[in-house]
């Protein structure tokens, strides 16, 4: 079970890292393509809100499990 | 003699614990009602106090308003823990009920923006902070406070009561606002009664003060602060400190996200996609949610309990899994039961109706359709066309394709298909009540006693206030990309889902890994 939650661990890390392009190129994408309020709005709250709470909770928690942090969790 | 002695203690002791509750949960569930009106009014509010020229900006302001409500809940949670573990429990969920309170009332006092141009929004957008900021730190607060008085071996069955109060207080706020909109009508509503509900909240809260000034502090608190264990710095000790930075990402990775995605698609994307893609009639469409959240309620209880036996985790997790399963077939039968091109019109009881009324320096032109279909169910389109009297006006609009009449659909079902509904979100319900009746149990007893309410009130509100609270923005948006042109009907009325089935099922996995079975006996630390 250890070596799941850590070989996981890596997988959130790189979920966190990954997200920031993904979400910045799409909302780059939606914007050129239609460069509404609407859309201002829209993007501003998943790239200020949402993104690094994802992001940084992700990484983080993925290299705790990594170091095995969680490994006395059971 | 002995025996006698320590029943009448056992009695005194939960007899003690039932007023601690119910004084707890008054005030939780008023502070719920606070919230839930502006959330429900959302579009009354945008009417009143957002420039019109635009409506979907409007209204999309008002949602932004809404979004930051929520967004802002995390920043409350950090300021009143703080507040709470340094100063105690009571004193601190006391100020978050009267700021709740009072802003709410301040609300429904603001005049419109046609009376004082600009200050209307931002003193609502100001007003709506308040709220989230007073909700941040009451939740923690309740379900601290419920919990450190509640015996060991029994924290789920009586925290649950706390968790039912954010259901309660939805229905609740449905239940005011369709009374007040069916006494007043709907134009005396939309004009100026959508302010009683908010009013109204000042009654509620005075009540609810009272009680709550009336309580003790928490004894494990009490014990404490007499010990001098109190934390200095809880802000410090809950994030910066590695042992408990985990417990907090953990809990908000493997619990909260994913139960804040369920209980706001159960409860308040079911509502949206009742009007919105179904177009189910308002008052039919509010009373399906506020019957399926009343038979669904008693089940925060039974799952609160029942993690006492069996443990928090498994409750939860069973409770995510089935709803990232069978949400999309779950909402293709709310839609398909709605469905116009599923049903077989009686093309003899079809009426139109047009009228038209010079309204100051526009003509009105109402064109209303009736329709009747084989199994009862009952269609009324209403379009109103205004045009400008002045023809440079009228050409002017004209040449910017802004001559288009508003169009209201309502779909009104029949009995069988009414219940069937009430079913779907029922269903929903119970999802909600799997995945939020154990949490504040699981979440207090994670946390050492010193800086609870500061670490486990951030995990909380991120899950349900971001997590949770964005799902009607981004739902909505992603079933609007799926729309091929304005006014036409989106190819995929189910894309919202994707957001609260992608969170969920990464919480499922998180917290099926690394979440222990586990209940600790919450001793002071």
């Amino acid at each position: 079970m250890s070596a799941i939650k850590k070989l996981f661990g890596i997988l959130w890390s790189l979920m966190g890292i990954g997200i920031i392009p993904l979400v910045i190129m799409q909302a780059m994408k939606e914007i050129a393509a239609k460069p509404s309020e609407e859309n201002w709005i829209f993007w501003s709250i998943v790239i200020v809100v949402l993104m690094p709470i994802i992001s940084f909770s992700l990484i983080t928690f993925g290299v705790f499990a990594l170091k095995g942090e969680y490994d006395v969790l059971e | 003699m002995a025996q006698n002695v320590t029943n009448v203690s056992q009695t005194e002791e939960v007899s003690s614990t039932r007023r601690v509750i119910a004084a707890s949960s008054v005030g939780t569930l008023i502070e719920w009602y606070d919230f839930y009106i502006f959330g429900t009014l959302a579009k009354i509010i945008s009417e009143q106090f957002f420039p019109k020229d635009n409506p979907t900006a409007a209204l999309l302001a008002t949602l932004a308003t809404f979004a930051a409500g929520f967004v802002i809940r995390p920043f409350g949670a950090l300021f009143f823990g703080r507040l709470g573990d340094l100063i105690g429990r009571k004193y601190t969920f006391l100020v978050t009920l009267v700021i709740m309170g009072g802003s709410t009332f301040a609300i429904g006092l603001v005049p419109g923006y046609k009376t004082i141009g600009f200050f209307a929004p931002a003193i609502v957008f100001a007003l709506r902070l308040l709220q989230g900021l007073a909700l941040g730190g009451e939740y923690g607060g309740a379900a601290t406070y419920v919990a450190e008085h509640s015996p060991a071996g029994q924290r789920g069955f009586w925290t649950s009561f706390i968790q039912t109060t954010a259901t309660l207080g939805l229905f609740l706020a449905l239940g005011v606002i369709l009374l007040v909109r069916q006494t007043l009508g709907v134009e005396t509503f939309s004009d100026w009664g959508w302010r009683i509900p908010f009013i109204l909240s000042s009654l509620l809260v005075g009540v609810s003060v009272f009680i709550r000034m009336r309580m003790s502090e928490s004894p494990m608190f009490v014990k404490m602060k007499k010990e001098g264990k109190t934390s200095a710095n809880p802000l410090a000790e809950s994030f910066k400190k590695k042992d408990n930075l985990k417990m907090v990402l953990i809990a908000l990775l493997g619990a909260t996200a994913g139960q804040g995605v369920v209980w706001y698609t159960g409860q308040f994307y079911a509502l949206s996609f009742l009007q919105n893609a179904c177009n189910v009639e308002f008052v039919q469409s509010n009373m399906i949610i506020s019957i399926a959240l009343l038979i669904g309620t008693p089940f925060f209880i039974v799952f609160g309990a029942l993690s006492d036996k069996i443990g928090r985790k498994y409750i939860m997790m069973a409770g995510m899994l089935i709803a990232v399963l069978s949400y999309k077939p779950i909402y293709q039968m709310m839609y398909d039961s709605a469905n116009l091109k599923n049903k077989i019109e009686v093309v003899e009881k079809t009426t139109v109706e047009t009228k038209e009324a010079v309204k100051g320096t526009d003509t009105v032109t109402t064109t209303v359709t009736k329709k009747t279909f084989a199994d009862g169910t009952t269609f009324k389109e209403t379009k109103k066309l205004t045009v400008p009297l002045d023809e440079a006006k009228k050409a002017e609009l004209a040449a910017k394709d802004k001559l288009k009449p508003e169009t209201k659909k309502e779909v009104t079902l029949p009995q069988d298909l009414y219940y069937k509904m009430i079913g779907y979100v029922l269903i929903q319900v119970i999802f909600v009540t799997m995945v939020y009746g154990p949490i504040a149990a699981f979440l207090v007893e994670i946390f050492p006693t010193r800086i609870r309410y500061t670490s486990m009130s951030l995990p909380y509100h991120i899950g349900n206030g971001v997590f949770g609270g964005l799902v009607p923005l981004i739902s909505t948006r992603l079933v609007e990309a799926t729309r091929p042109a304005p006014g036409l009907p989106p190819a995929d009325p189910l894309a919202g889902l994707m957001y609260p089935i992608l969170i969920a099922s990464v919480s499922f996995v998180i917290g099926m890994l690394y979440i222990s079975n586990k209940t600790n006996n919450m001793d002071v630390e």
